[in-house]
């Protein structure tokens, strides 16, 4: 097994990737994963937050256009991700971390079909009409694997110790700023309701 | 000008945090994604809106989502922040020269400068008015789509440049 992935690392195209000293190789391909990522997370961000009710203006049938975007963000992560895995395979594959990244993004997927699934169900309900609870328990678990899953992307690099104590530090500001966040949400929501009463 | 710029953007106590606190720096690269993240989710959303995609949600809807892209902008402003005033802690170099030195950083405080100018210019030219008028299956005049377009180039490549700033350390 050492013998095929070294010999993946040890190819032409992840050699001149992995070290052309042109922008163009590994920066650029880490470039296109982040652009995969924030198209990827970010517009499917968008139909959690209305599906979870943070963002209950947006009418929620034709936020299904956005799928189209949302799968181009997966597939050019997918394909990036791939070739950067292949420029050090034998580090990443024994990194305990890279497996955290790689369950929490197989989740967060199958959570984002379920919770797509539930919510664009009913094609007879009303926009303004909130999403059913399944839908809302697959978008907070959406969430929160991205949230995972970008961590492990980030923490690959590091020594196990400073994993456990980032995540265990990220872990608490996440915290902190979501009880900030719904604290805000709900008093924008309650001034939002006196302002129609 | 330049001694004051060297001693101002110096900052010992941030580079001695980072220095100190090995979780500091890793905790900022997470944080500066998850900004970029609701940049592109708020901001990007609203430019794809102009531009075509999910026709059917009304423009003044999606407007909704621009504080989430502002938060995340700040998100970033804040960890970028801590990464060039606190450059010292991973490189031997004063941000001052970092700053004076590597292209890629050049390039990416010149985008963000482009990106606020057109979102200026979204506002200078009434297109954000226009387009609050949008109802569900309209399109966005021309200049709004050339402005959205513009936006979401800009963004990118203030990404791409940012991904690119350790070549140039």
């Amino acid at each position: 097994m050492q013998d095929f992935l070294e010999s993946i690392e040890n190819s032409g195209f992840s050699s001149y990737i992995r070290e052309t000293p042109s922008v163009l190789g590994y920066s650029t391909v880490l470039a296109l994963h982040t652009f995969g990522m924030a198209f990827l997370v970010g517009l499917s961000g968008v139909i959690a937050l209305r599906v979870l009710g943070v963002v209950p203006e947006l009418p929620l049938k034709p936020l299904k256009g956005l799928m189209p975007m949302i799968i181009i963000g997966f597939w050019l992560n997918a394909i990036t991700g791939l070739i950067l895995t292949s420029l050090a395979a034998r580090s990443l594959l024994a990194n305990w971390d890279f497996y955290v990244k790689l369950v929490a993004i197989a989740v967060a997927i199958v959570s984002l079909q379920k919770m797509r699934g539930y919510a664009f169900r009913d094609t007879s309900a009303p926009d303004d009409a909130p999403a059913s609870a399944e839908a809302r328990r697959w978008a907070k678990a959406m969430l929160f694997f991205w949230g995972l899953a970008v961590l492990g992307g980030r923490l690959t690099a590091y020594a196990t110790y400073i994993r456990i104590q980032s995540a265990e530090a990220v872990a608490v500001a996440v915290i902190l700023l979501l009880l900030l966040a719904r604290y805000l949400v709900r008093r924008a929501h309650r001034s939002h309701v006196e302002a129609r009463i | 000008m330049e001694t004051f710029l060297r001693t101002w953007l110096e900052w010992p106590s941030v580079a001695a945090f980072i220095a100190k606190y090995t979780w500091v720096w890793p905790l900022g690269e997470t944080f500066h994604f998850f900004g970029i993240i609701l940049l592109i989710g708020g901001v990007g959303m609203f430019d794809l809106r102009l531009l075509g995609l999910a026709k059917q949600l009304p423009v003044a809807a999606v407007r909704r989502l621009l504080p989430w892209g502002v938060t995340g902008f700040l998100i970033c402003v804040v960890t970028g922040l801590m990464f060039v005033t606190g450059v010292r802690a991973n490189v031997p170099m004063s941000p001052y020269d970092v700053i004076k030195t590597n292209p890629w950083l050049q390039l990416k405080f010149l985008f963000i400068a482009f990106a606020g100018l057109n979102l200026l210019a979204f506002y200078l030219t009434g297109m954000d008015r226009a387009v609050d008028k949008l109802g569900p299956g309209d399109n966005a005049p021309m200049m709004a789509k050339v402005i959205a377009a513009a936006s979401l180039f800009f963004w990118l490549g203030v990404i791409y440049f940012g991904r690119l700033i350790p070549e140039g350390l």
